[in-house]
């Protein structure tokens, strides 16, 4: 190593920074030049002399006081961490916090109004005009529809069921004698043709511990109900089928109830000890009554509903059918006759000498009927 | 008293920030007094960057040099106001040319005053003396010089050598103004080539 390389790395030499080879060559030159020997030893020197000078000048000392507060500042905010947006952080989950301590206190306010006040029934705000005849301890809705007048109609169904399964399927007290469903079916109702069937089917296709007992149809205050009386788990239940009058299941309620369940339990209700789970179709309400526990009446209904929903809903597209065709009929036949009517005019006409003008005016008032 | 474990978390983190990091303050003072030459401006600059190296005192791993750590902390808070305050210094391409063109490298003169020692560093243009600074003073490694300048290694290097240079120069200069210099003499032209 030459003396000029010495002194271009000398300063590496005295950080430690050069590699292990170089640092031999280092020193074996040194060893052999004083010359570089004193560079080495100047340069180090000035090195200590640098440091030195740096750290005791008077110009670059900290202060004790400002020392001081830095330590005190430093530990403050360490065993603190108060700044600011831990702060806004605390009092926005405090707000939070009162704000849904709020919201739940309202919501049990208002479901125990809803609960103490008669004639107000889950899902309406509007009072209930029939349940003047019902404990208002009674009927205790706990999963609240939101559709209005449909879920009011449902209410005050459940409790029209809950009396049919006490007085036909526990008690045996109606005062009218039942039907065979199917001879209802054909009389009243045709969403009650076979729907004994339907259940049945559903009831073997499940394996479900579900026996059928019976199956009619019964008159309760007034209103027919298909009646299909099942035992689950030793306990007699039933399933309740019955029609919607206009007011009852107006286009209106039925359109949204359709597009929103889809045969899904849209309700269930406690009346008069019995635990009720409802749904329904366009024109129709089904309801499941039993004194089993309420999620093991809701699974009952939950196994029972889509193959109900399906079968009532299909009686109904089938009886909109009918009525279609019924109407098409009596247009057509009416039709018929009047073109019959319309020829034996027009002959009479023709036999008069002036049977095209005849035809033509028969044709006319012919369209404008049409029309 | 029950303290909880978040309290807790921050007891033991200030103890361990106490331990490693509070020792430096007063050298941190220095370089800030050095760098920023106002003492209320130094004091601002070290406050702030103790104050952002306890929020930050997870990221340092414990065990490398904690001194090397704050000054790096210390020189990012400084550029941000430096460039915050358009008082940005580049290397100037002037101050370059000056290192390259010191041909001759004198030996280094002995028995300075302190006074000219820190004199002659404050002469260097910014980028050396910083290096000079932070590698003769501060004792830092190129590596950790480099992570704290942001600059590759080999920038440290030339930076170094040149400043080193220029520093040496500038001390032999006083050196002759005041009759001293090598305690054997000025090596020969000879020893100097070889």
């Amino acid at each position: 190593m030459q003396c000029r390389e010495f002194r271009e790395v000398a300063d590496s030499y005295l950080s430690d920074e050069l590699l292990v080879e170089t640092n031999h060559d280092m020193i074996a030159h040194l060893e052999g030049c004083a010359e570089c020997r004193r560079e080495l030893a100047a340069r180090r020197e000035l090195r200590t002399a640098l440091r030195a000078s740096f750290d005791k000048a008077e110009e670059l000392q900290i202060r004790d006081q400002f020392a001081d507060r830095v330590r005190r500042e430093l530990r403050d905010a360490a065993m603190i961490k108060a700044t600011p947006i831990s702060r806004r952080r605390v009092w926005v989950a405090i707000a939070a916090c009162l704000l849904v301590a709020a919201a739940v206190a309202l919501s049990v306010v208002w479901q125990r109004q809803r609960a103490q006040t008669p004639g107000q029934i889950a899902g309406g705000n509007r009072p209930e005009p029939n349940v003047a005849q019902v404990k208002p301890t009674d009927i205790q809705p706990h999963l609240a529809p939101t559709a209005g007048d449909a879920d009011m109609v449902l209410a005050k169904m459940s409790e029209l069921a809950a009396g049919d399964h006490r007085d036909c399927a526990i008690n045996h007290r109606l005062p009218q004698s039942p039907i065979d469903l199917e001879e209802a079916g054909h009389k009243y109702d045709q969403a009650f043709l076979n729907l004994k069937n339907a259940v049945r089917s559903h009831l073997t296709d499940s394996n479900a511990e579900i026996e059928l007992v019976g199956a009619h149809a019964c008159i309760f205050k007034g209103r027919w109900f298909a009646h299909i009386v099942l035992r689950h788990r030793g306990r007699l239940a039933s399933l309740l089928v019955t029609r919607l009058d206009h007011a009852e299941g107006s286009p209106a309620q039925a359109k949204s109830t359709e597009v929103d369940q889809h045969g899904q339990i849209i309700a269930c209700a406690t009346a008069s000890g019995y635990q009720i789970s409802c749904l329904r179709t366009a024109r129709h309400a089904i309801f499941v009554v039993s004194d089993l526990a309420e999620g093991e009446n809701l699974a009952l209904a939950r196994g029972l509903a889509p193959s109900v929903y399906k079968h009532i809903k299909s009686a109904e597209d089938i009886t909109l059918v009918q009525r279609l065709n019924h109407a098409r009929k009596v247009d057509y036949l009416d039709f018929i006759a009047f073109t019959r009517r319309s020829s034996l005019e027009t002959i009479s006409y023709a036999g008069g000498g002036n049977g095209r003008r005849g035809v033509r005016s028969q044709h006319r008032r012919t369209n404008q009927r049409l029309e | 008293m029950f303290k909880s474990i978040r309290q807790l978390h921050r007891e033991n983190q200030w103890t361990a920030f106490e331990a490693e990091a509070l020792p430096h303050l007063s050298a941190l003072f220095r370089l800030a007094m050095w760098l920023v030459r106002e003492r209320a401006e130094a004091e601002d600059l070290v406050q702030d960057t103790f104050t952002q190296a306890l929020q930050s005192f997870h990221r340092y791993e414990k065990g490398t040099n904690c001194r090397a750590w704050l000054i790096r902390v210390m020189f990012h808070i400084n550029s941000n106001r430096r460039r915050a305050s358009a008082r940005l210094q580049i290397i100037n391409e002037t101050d370059e040319r000056i290192a390259e063109t010191v041909a001759f490298d004198p030996p280094t003169p002995q028995g300075l005053t302190e006074e000219e020692v820190l004199r002659a560093l404050r002469s260097l243009p910014r980028p050396f003396e910083e290096v000079v600074l932070l590698s003769d003073i501060e004792d830092m490694t190129y590596k950790e010089i480099a992570d704290t300048l942001g600059v590759p290694i080999g920038t440290v290097m030339s930076r170094l050598h040149r400043g080193r240079k220029l520093m040496r120069a500038e001390l032999s200069n006083y050196a002759n103004s005041r009759g001293i210099g090598h305690k054997t003499g000025e090596p020969s032209a000879s020893s100097a080539g070889k």
